[in-house]
């Protein structure tokens, strides 16, 4: 047993040694914890820790199989995200405690604040008190026992799992229902009480999930097969893409969800161009031995950075929406090209972490498939807040792709259309963004950068917010970034475009002098070389390609990413269908597109006059379109439309 | 984006080390927000004076903008008892008994760099950038002594680094209101044009200054603190939780979604309440506090015995 004093040791010193002590099996015993946050936080080892007196946020969070114990209180989010183990609390929790479990003991023996066990998956929690107001809510699985009051709306859009309410049931939430308790349920209840030592010899009431809000009525129609061309409809009032949203929605009678990107015309890089005539951009001899392009991104806080041989990165895109051969693939072209690779939503798979040097974990609110294991393996982590698809909105996998193995790395139950939440259970504002930070560097010996994925909406203000709360990068995905599956007019009408987007950034930056100060990563629609080099020019760091790279993989853009049954193998969880998907194969189709990026980028870079990607500027840009220029303040040259496209001069 | 902490003492007496436990609260919680630091003090009450404070900046700027304060008042029938400059502000205690909202609208408009902080029987508004303790050097918060007090601070996601967006918000034109708040009302503009319609003034497009307005307005009708409490919860829309106080009692709402956390703990002496548990630790360490969160939708106030 050893003593750590936090009246004398930072908590993140404290941290660091608890760490080493649970290495070696020590107990430990933290004395004059008062109220601290993310006391323990990151622990993987079978150890005990007691606290003597009360902690702040997140005690116990992001750890597996240790014993806590604490005397007194406890902060938000109790034991986030823990795997197995258990807390014992003496006094109160604040809210949310339990978010986000998978399997751990979590009993508190007072009363507990709103949302506990928002977003758990399994294990217990339980409450010796009152539960305040929506217990149980978004819960995916695992049980609540409440021995007091259950608070309002309990079990508010639960997915799955039980809550057991011993006290008065205040009201039930949406989406739950009362349900019947069998006797071999009550029984392991009690068995649980006995080894917590807890009396109680009440009765229990159960609530369970009500079923209504898993499943659309009716599922999704295969759409006809019509061309992207066609579908985007530019000419043509009463096009084939109305007529076709028309008849599918005459079937389904609700909103349609879709793959794919937006299809509506909208200001983009293909309406800027560069100042100077380049042409015969072959006839630069090895332009990449020429420029330097070597990037590093996400060190500025001391962490390790992604080190990229271009400034290009692959967007987040999921284990879920993707095949796991998909996943693979794209890891390893990742690994061909130098770049950095990123899991999405959904966890991380071995075959994934094998096949990607660099990849950064992303967590999103409903925490699936996130881990301290996988975190600690991961080259960096980073926060969802939205996509540019469909801002403001969750991730959406349809039944179909929710099979049993993709349901249990994720946590949920399978076989539901799955609407991942929206915002996350602890994360409701800057300051509280800023301890969510703190605590996953916390975990992971602030050796990673931590990024946040912002689609782009309120950027100017948002940005602020990720300068301020000190993330070391930000993703920025414009309206023009593809989804695996997005309501349909979510997709063309809802979010800013990618150029908007990257003007709004960097006016917020520069409103608090901060330009320059946090390296922004543009995505959203990007299709080549000559796209990156004029989102580097208007002023990203990097750029990441997702959609491009999947049709580098042989996707062959139907539009049906949502419905689960891709032909090519890609975008599906049908092993039937994904065996049709050589990894291998489509990793060299994925990296030889990355390489002509890489010729691209060096290519122009050297045309306009420079050595490094580094000087690009917006000196080198005009707009051929006034809402281009409106939007970018560049030069209006509609003189310059009639000029041969660069993509010719290649 | 913020950090809030209130303190009352009980027994009503003056002399409690109000500035040096509001201190440590905020110090506990300044992880919450680092940019800047205020206090609004509850010390001994001027009967018959009223105590002003402005934010005046340096220099000659400054000296230009204390002259045509000076003239203000003179010319609103106030008379200066004591006045002085403390670091960016100036500090006058005056007598005063004529109409307080009229005359508080002509203070912040009797010059064009000055901006009104505080006026008060008993209450006093410090608030600048940085920490705790760097506005403690400026201002020597640890020196007040009073019955009770709030404390805030302030991560500024939304607008520049300065002093006058830092709180308490002052509640423009009520002698003795002050205001700390957590979070965000989004039904403000709608709110705001109530309030100008019937001729209030707003300092500036921060939220937290239309709560301080709104409960000041509610009690200037006639209902007390309480009341005002309460009917806040229905009227302002968004996520929040925030602490008010006059010159005999403090109070605490939070929204309808419990969405910014706030703790509290009460014995016989004294209550305080913060964001977090770790700013009330600060006063009792080593302690396990048998501390109380509040429900969502709920509020609560407390008077000091006179």
């Amino acid at each position: 047993m050893v003593q750590i004093d936090l009246a004398e040791v930072p908590v993140r010193q404290a941290n660091e040694l608890i760490r080493e002590y649970g290495a070696q099996g020590e107990d430990i015993d933290i004395v004059n914890p008062d109220a601290r946050h993310h006391i323990g936080v990151g622990l993987t080892d079978p150890v005990t820790v007691r606290l003597h007196g009360s902690a702040g946020y997140f005690c116990a969070g992001l750890t597996d199989a240790a014993r806590f114990e604490v005397e007194s209180n406890v902060g938000w989010g109790l034991g986030d995200n823990m795997y197995t183990g258990s807390v014992v609390v003496g006094g109160n929790a604040s809210a949310i405690a339990g978010v986000a479990i998978r399997g751990a003991d979590i009993v508190i023996r007072g009363n507990m604040g709103s949302r506990a066990g928002q977003v758990m998956k399994a294990g217990t929690l339980l409450c010796g008190g009152n539960a305040n107001f929506m217990a149980g809510y978004l819960m995916y699985g695992g049980r609540i026992v409440i021995l007091g009051d259950s608070g309002e709306r309990v079990g508010e859009d639960m997915a799955g799992g039980e809550i057991y309410v011993g006290g008065k049931i205040q009201s039930l939430g949406s989406d739950a229902k009362m349900g019947d308790s069998e006797g071999a349920e009550i029984d392991d209840i009690r068995e649980f009480l006995d080894r917590y030592e807890i009396s109680y010899k009440g009765d229990f009431q159960k609530i369970v999930n009500e079923g209504k809000k898993l499943h659309y009525k009716t599922s999704e129609q295969q759409m006809r097969s019509i061309p992207f061309v066609a579908f985007s409809g530019k000419s043509d009032y009463w096009n084939p893409k109305i007529q076709e949203d028309i008849h599918i929605k005459s079937q389904i009678g609700r909103y349609r969800v879709r793959g794919y990107g937006g299809a509506r015309e909208l200001p983009h890089l293909s309406d800027i161009t560069f100042a100077r005539e380049i042409a015969n951009l072959n006839e630069i001899s090895d332009p990449v031995s020429k420029v330097e392009m070597h990037t590093l991104i996400g060190g500025k806080h001391g962490a390790q950075p992604l080190d990229l041989t271009m400034p290009v990165m692959i967007a987040p895109m999921s284990y879920g929406a993707l095949s796991r051969s998909t996943k693979q693939a794209v890891g390893m072209a990742s690994s061909l090209a130098g770049i950095a690779e990123n899991t999405g939503e959904g966890g991380m798979s071995d075959a994934q972490r094998g096949a990607a040097k660099q990849l950064i974990f992303q967590m999103l609110g409903g925490r699936l498939g996130w881990n301290i294991h996988d975190m600690k393996r991961a080259n960096g982590l980073e926060i969802y807040i939205s996509q540019g698809a469909k801002p403001g909105f969750g991730g959406q996998l349809m039944a179909k792709k929710v099979t049993k193995e993709l349901a249990e790395i994720r946590g949920i139950p399978a076989g539901i259309d799955l609407r991942s939440p929206s915002r996350h259970p602890d994360i409701l504002g800057g300051d509280d963004l800023l301890i969510k930070v703190e605590e996953m560097r916390e975990a992971t010996g602030y050796k990673l950068p931590v990024s946040v994925k912002l689609g782009a909406g309120r950027i100017r203000d948002d940005i602020k917010i990720a300068f301020k709360d000190g993330f070391d990068f930000v993703e920025l995905d414009g309206m023009q970034g593809s989804t695996g599956a997005g309501g349909a007019e979510v997709m063309e009408y809802v979010g800013i475009p990618t150029i908007s987007a990257i003007m709004d950034a960097l006016d917020g930056l520069a409103e608090i002098d901060a330009l320059g100060d946090i390296q922004i990563i543009l995505m959203g629609g990007l299709r080549d070389g000559v796209d990156a080099v004029k989102s580097l020019c208007l002023g990203a760091d990097a750029v990441a390609f997702g959609n491009a790279t999947i049709v580098a993989g042989g996707c062959i853009s139907c539009m049906q990413c949502h419905v689960g049954q891709c032909v090519t193998g890609i975008a599906t969880q049908d092993p039937e269908h994904e065996k049709r998907y050589r990894p291998e194969i489509e990793a060299h189709n994925i990296h030889r597109f990355l390489e002509s990026v890489r010729w691209q980028i060096a290519a122009l870079t050297h045309a306009l006059g420079y050595d490094n990607v580094k000087s690009l500027n917006r000196d080198d840009l005009v707009a051929l379109t006034p809402e281009a220029a409106a939007i970018t303040r560049l030069p209006y040259r509609p003189d310059l439309r009639e000029r041969p496209s660069l993509v010719e001069a290649v | 984006m913020c950090g809030i902490a209130g303190i009352m003492f009980k027994n009503g007496r003056t002399d409690h080390e109000t500035g040096v436990a509001l201190i440590d609260m905020l110090d506990g919680c300044q992880h919450r927000g680092p940019d800047s630091t205020g206090f609004a003090l509850y010390g001994e009450e001027h009967r018959n004076e009223l105590k002003l404070r402005f934010l005046v900046g340096e220099g000659a700027e400054a000296n230009e903008s204390e002259a045509l304060i000076k003239t203000a008042l003179e010319a609103h029938d106030a008379e200066i008892v004591e006045d002085k400059r403390v670091g960016n502000t100036y500090q006058a205690v005056v007598t005063f008994d004529g109409d307080l909202r009229s005359f508080a609208y002509a203070m912040e408009h009797a010059a064009p760099d000055a901006k009104v902080i505080s006026i008060g029987q008993s209450l006093d508004i410090v608030k600048d950038v940085g920490s705790a303790h760097d506005v403690d050097d400026r201002f020597n918060v640890h020196k007040f002594k009073g019955s009770h007090g709030l404390g805030h601070v302030r991560l500024a996601t939304e607008s520049d680094v300065r002093p006058e967006s830092a709180h308490p918000f002052w509640a423009t034109g009520f002698s003795d209101v002050a205001i700390v708040h957590n979070g965000q009302i989004t039904n403000y503009w709608k709110m705001r044009r109530r309030l100008e319609q019937r001729d209030f003034e707003f300092r500036t497009d921060n939220d937290s200054e239309l709560v301080a307005v709104y409960l000041a307005d509610k009690m200037a009708h006639g209902a007390p603190l309480r009341e005002a409490l309460k009917s806040s919860i229905e009227d302002l829309d968004g996520t929040f939780s925030f602490l008010a106080s006059t010159k005999d009692e403090i109070g605490y709402a939070k929204d309808n979604l419990a969405a910014k956390p706030m703790v509290m703990y009460e014995n016989d002496d004294l209550i305080v309440i913060a964001s977090e548990e770790v700013s009330l630790n600060r006063l009792f360490p080593g302690q396990a506090l048998n501390t109380k969160e509040p429900p969502p939708g709920s509020y609560d106030t407390w008077s000091k015995s006179t």
